[in-house]
């Protein structure tokens, strides 16, 4: 793009299309609002910025100061923030036109955006199903293309899961590498922004402009802005290592299947394909589900009442304000895991819960030291265990809807870098494959990405 | 693990969450599921010693978590004329009008 009339163009372009996916329920900013906002930041758009008038959208518990700021819960209902997130001004100082605020499970909890107070996100190939969560709004405007990229955010998968579900790229930066500075804080040890895209390049340029240093927030690493790779040529001189554990007797045959096939490409790539044992991983699930309750119910105590969104009033003392405000503002799911928290925080319960799950984390983390350190350069697995599952099905089963994050949590646990790439259907629905990388070499990761884009059939059966 | 009624309600006190007699049931069915589940990471033995594993920059580390006590000569209580469960009690806004401030 060269002047701001071709800003302005995409910006009404990308109007049209976002009223066209209204019917998702993926995106909370109202149309007039959204149009007015997209035409006003293309007019201030710089047109010497990367992504010049590029859409992105942004899910809705990333602050913003164009529009509210929800998380998708009742509590910060009209919540506007009076600051925006590093990573959003990056997007804008970048040329980037903020294209609305994304539907997610409430506060980000949840695996398949029926978790909002704004109603559920419809899947876009399947209004039957969900498009997997917290970040299915995203994801869905993304398939539906409606937006080429927008951003997500993850905690133990949410962005790679509903990436996998819909047929689009989902990648989960290293923690450090992307700011966490006006993301709602969930599990802050687990937080990270990621990137929902179209293609691996689309969702590489967005994560390279909010990627690098930030003195707004002591997590971030100091480093440069991550460099996007060139698109090999082929494979030659990668080992990939696929652990068993990600690979159960009772994985979907098909998704099996379409793993098998990929990795048939990355050796007719040149890679050197290596079998790989993270022995840990079973207890990931477990793991995650004491520690991010823990950390939410800590984060979230600052929902009140007093200080953001609305307040149902109760009337005998400020006590009784702030659970009469909480206990109606806050959803299902994260009413319960605010529990779970306090639960497993409280005295008499603190060391069988969250000290062991501390120290099963660390053992998680050296799991994928050790495969590492013996010459791996990056692991293959399926992202999820099946396709996009119907809406409702585990809707009254907490733990079944846990389970399916069971191949992503451990990269959060971990702290490393992964990736989502569409790799082939079920029956017509999308399932991705994942690369988990080393920390901060997203270079790599992307490069083995481009690699399988190129030659993965990813729109035929598995 | 089976978390009772009242294991709830003091949980749901602790964290300041009001939570109904209608749904009391069903929460203590979920939570003591859930918590059964997660439950399975007592199978692995010898994880003691084990440092947690913090990700993020290297100067980033906790504090060590401990209680100390709050370095005040007085209780916060003797410095107001009503002082209950950490807070300080005030008149409503509402006594306040007319008054000569």
């Amino acid at each position: 793009m060269s002047d701001q009339s071709e800003a302005l163009a995409s910006a009404k372009a990308a109007a049209d299309r976002l009223v066209k996916a209204k019917r998702l329920n993926a995106c909370l900013t109202p149309v007039r609002e959204l149009r007015k906002a997209l035409v006003t930041q293309a007019q201030a758009a710089h047109p010497s910025g990367v992504l010049y008038g590029m859409p992105v959208a942004v899910k809705d518990n990333i602050c913003t100061l164009e529009f509210t700021t929800t998380c998708g819960s009742k509590i910060l209902e009209a919540y506007r923030s009076p600051y925006e997130a590093t990573a959003v001004a990056k997007l804008k100082a970048a040329g980037a036109l903020i294209a609305g605020k994304t539907n997610c499970d409430e506060f980000a909890m949840g695996s398949s955006t029926e978790h909002s107070a704004y109603g559920r996100t419809l899947h876009p190939f399947d209004k039957t199903r969900v498009p997997g969560g917290s970040s299915g709004g995203s994801a869905a405007l993304v398939a539906a293309g409606a937006v080429p990229a927008a951003l997500g955010s993850e905690t133990g998968g949410s962005v790679r899961q509903p990436a996998s579900l819909c047929g689009v790229v989902g990648i989960k930066p290293t923690y450090g590498r992307v700011s966490r500075w006006g993301l709602v804080a969930f599990g802050s040890s687990l937080d990270q922004i990621g990137v929902l895209g179209r293609s691996v390049h689309d969702a590489a340029r967005v994560l390279a402009v909010i990627s690098g240093r930030d003195p707004k927030d002591s997590t971030c690493e100091d480093r440069d802005p991550l460099r996007l790779p060139n698109v090999p040529e082929s494979l030659q001189g990668f080992v990939i290592g696929i652990p068993k554990e990600y690979f159960p007797a009772d994985l979907d045959p098909a998704v099996r299947r379409g793993c098998d096939r990929a990795v048939r490409l990355f050796k007719e790539l040149g890679a050197a394909v290596r079998e790989v044992a993270l022995p840990h991983t079973a207890y990931a699930v477990p793991t995650y589900y004491i520690l991010a309750p823990a950390e939410a119910s800590s984060n979230l105590a600052r929902y009140d009442g007093a200080r953001y969104g609305p307040r149902f009033d109760g009337t005998a003392d400020v006590r009784a304000l702030y659970r009469t405000t909480r206990g109606e503002g806050f959803g299902a799911e994260v009413r319960r895991r605010i529990l779970l928290g306090t639960y497993v925080l409280s005295s008499g319960y603190y060391d069988a819960y969250y000290r062991k799950a501390q120290q099963m984390r660390a053992l998680i983390a050296q799991d994928f030291r050790n495969a590492f350190d013996r010459g791996v350069d990056l692991l293959f697995t399926p992202t999820t265990p099946s396709p996009a599952f119907k809406a409702g099905e585990k809707l009254n089963d907490p733990v079944a809807m846990y389970l399916s994050d069971i191949f992503t949590v451990t990269a959060n646990l971990a702290g490393l870098p992964a990736i989502s790439i569409p790799i082939g259907r079920i029956k017509g629905l999308p399932i991705g494959g994942q690369f988990i990388g080393q920390a901060f070499l997203e270079d790599e990761m992307l490069e083995a990405a481009y690699a399988l884009e190129r030659v993965v059939p990813a729109t035929e059966e598995a | 693990m089976s978390v009772t009624h009242d294991e709830v309600l003091k949980i749901a006190r602790l964290a300041e969450l009001e939570v109904s007699e209608e749904a009391l049931p069903l929460l203590a069915e979920q939570m003591s599921r859930i918590l059964e589940y997660v439950a399975q990471i007592n199978a692995v033995p010898a994880s003691e010693g084990v440092k947690p594993f913090v990700p993020g920059p290297d100067a980033l580390r906790f504090r060590a978590d401990e209680v100390k006590p709050i370095p005040l000569a007085f209780g916060p209580e003797t410095l107001a004329p009503a002082f209950k469960d950490g807070f300080f009690l005030v008149p409503k806004l509402g006594a306040f009008e007319g008054a000569d401030l």
